[in-house]
């Protein structure tokens, strides 16, 4: 996996019980439908909070979308 | 005081480590912390001397206050990042809000440094160390950078033990340890001991914290006045002041400078540096309740010269024309004509605001200037700074509202434990 780090446009679910989801992103103006969630964590470095998703496609790609949320911004961290 | 257990928290080279962390969470490649760096003002605005560095740029010989081109001497492949205070803000609240966790009292010493007073929690958290190794380390894992502990019965020793050995270390530094850890140090490491008092203290022939403490204290008295009373007692870890929770230090003044990209030589870009700076000082003086007696300038020539003028007030102020106009006029006074570099105002004996004598020679509108500044300050405060601003900045290439770190409610340092 390499690192990005780059915004992307994100459609994506608040549950009402604070929970989100990520659905389906545009990379390089292609929309990519989110597959699964591995596994899901919040990171709090130099006190930014951003929540983080590994995720995998079919065909066994894995990547990390990262939902900062100070400033309400969608990263594709790494792919 | 006995029986009091009280940590001193220290982020090791704070401005650089957050920064570094930062860019790490942001996918940068390399960690700023290990190679040589630093983080330092941008040259072509003139902003140039390093704020802090890493611990490579400090085996070149980097010093932390020496301009940017002298440390780029020294070390020609040194990487600088421009200052952001917004994160270190962002930084320093993350850090206070994991403290306040473990217990009700903990005091902002400054922007990196705290004090938390860990009395009688013990029993609910367990022992001091192992509670401050567990903090360092929770720290380290959750926000991503490095703090050094130090462990004791006052805010002194506490915050002699956490500049023992860095970084990412915790210290114990009690009344038994302070013969074997604290009086080897040499005299300028002492708290409150600094370039000029080490000085003094070295032609006395004291040179290590230990010479200090069994120096007689009528000699120090005498050379250093009350103050070397204070550095007799600190060097016998005598200190007794409480841990104030929250923020708090009475405040004596306040002021606002600005370096200017260019050089200033014509009264119209003065006045304008000068309102600019007059909006940010009465702002804050607004913010805070209070008003002024004393305003002060002071200019910093292109070739260094430095001249500085203040006035004593009738009736107290804190109109944004008011604090301008006279800072206008001192500032006339003052100036010789030549080339300006940087300017400063500065207001102080402060009052609060909630009842003003008025004089029968105040200017006119003075109520109606404050509704004005009242309703300007709420739309700032409500939509940013910029939000509203005064028509004569327009495309004068000058920022509205000049000076200002974003870390006012800090300061980088303070000498009042």
């Amino acid at each position: 996996m390499k690192v990005l780090n780059k915004p992307v446009d994100m459609i994506a679910v608040f549950y009402s019980s604070g929970r989100v989801e990520p659905v389906k992103f545009k990379y390089q103006d292609t929309p990519v439908t989110v597959g699964r969630v591995l596994k899901r964590y919040s990171e709090k470095l130099a006190g930014n909070r951003r929540i983080c998703f590994i995720c995998i496609n079919e065909g066994a790609k894995v990547y990390e979308l990262k939902y900062e949320v100070d400033t309400q911004v969608w990263y594709l961290f790494k792919m | 005081m006995q029986g009091r257990v009280i940590m001193h928290i220290d982020v090791n080279s704070a401005f650089l480590s957050w920064q570094a962390v930062y860019n790490l969470q942001r996918g940068y490649p390399v960690d700023l912390r290990e190679i040589p760096s630093a983080v330092g003002g941008n040259q072509e605005t003139r902003h140039g001397i390093i704020l802090a560095k890493s611990i490579p740029a400090k085996k070149f010989g980097v010093k932390t206050g020496e301009p940017v081109w002298e440390a780029k001497n020294k070390c020609p492949k040194l990487v600088l990042v421009p200052p952001d205070y917004h994160l270190y803000m962002k930084c320093s609240s993350a850090l206070m809000e994991i403290l306040r966790e473990y217990s009700p009292k903990v005091q902002q010493y400054s922007i990196d440094e705290a004090f938390l007073d860990y009395t009688g929690m013990e029993k609910r958290l367990g022992p001091p160390l192992n509670l401050a190794v567990r903090l360092k380390d929770r720290i380290r894992e959750e926000l991503g950078f490095t703090v050094n502990i130090g462990v004791s019965c006052n805010k002194l020793l506490a915050k002699m033990a956490s500049e023992l050995k860095k970084p990412d270390m915790v210290h114990s530094l009690f009344p038994e340890d302070i013969e074997h850890k604290m009086w080897p140090l040499p005299v300028e490491k002492l708290f409150m001991v600094g370039k000029k008092n080490a000085r003094k203290l070295q032609s006395m022939g004291i040179f290590t914290i230990g010479d200090l403490a069994v120096a007689d204290p009528e000699l120090l008295k005498h050379k250093l006045k009350s103050h070397g009373l204070l550095v007799y007692n600190y060097a016998q870890g005598i200190e007794d002041s409480a841990v104030f929770p929250g923020y708090y230090m009475p405040m004596k003044g306040m002021g606002n400078s600005s370096t200017i990209p260019f050089d200033v030589e014509d009264t119209h870009t003065a006045r304008l540096i000068l309102l600019s700076l007059s909006e940010t000082v009465s702002m804050r003086l607004r913010y805070s309740q209070s008003c002024c007696s004393v305003i002060s300038v002071s200019i910093k020539y292109s070739d260094f010269r430095h001249r500085s003028h203040q006035q004593k007030l009738p009736t107290p102020i804190n109109c944004t024309m008011d604090v301008y106009k006279t800072a206008a006029r001192l500032f006339d006074e003052a100036w010789d004509g030549s080339p300006v570099r940087h300017i400063a105002l500065r207001v102080t004996s402060l009052d609060r605001d909630d009842y003003i004598q008025c004089s029968l020679f105040d200017r006119p509108y003075r109520t109606k200037n404050l509704a004005l500044d009242k309703t300007v300050d709420s739309i700032r405060n409500l939509h940013g700074t910029g939000s509203v601003v005064r028509a004569c900045f327009i495309n004068s290439g000058i920022c509205a509202s000049l000076g200002g770190a974003g870390s006012e409610n800090w300061p980088v340092m303070s000498s009042t434990l």
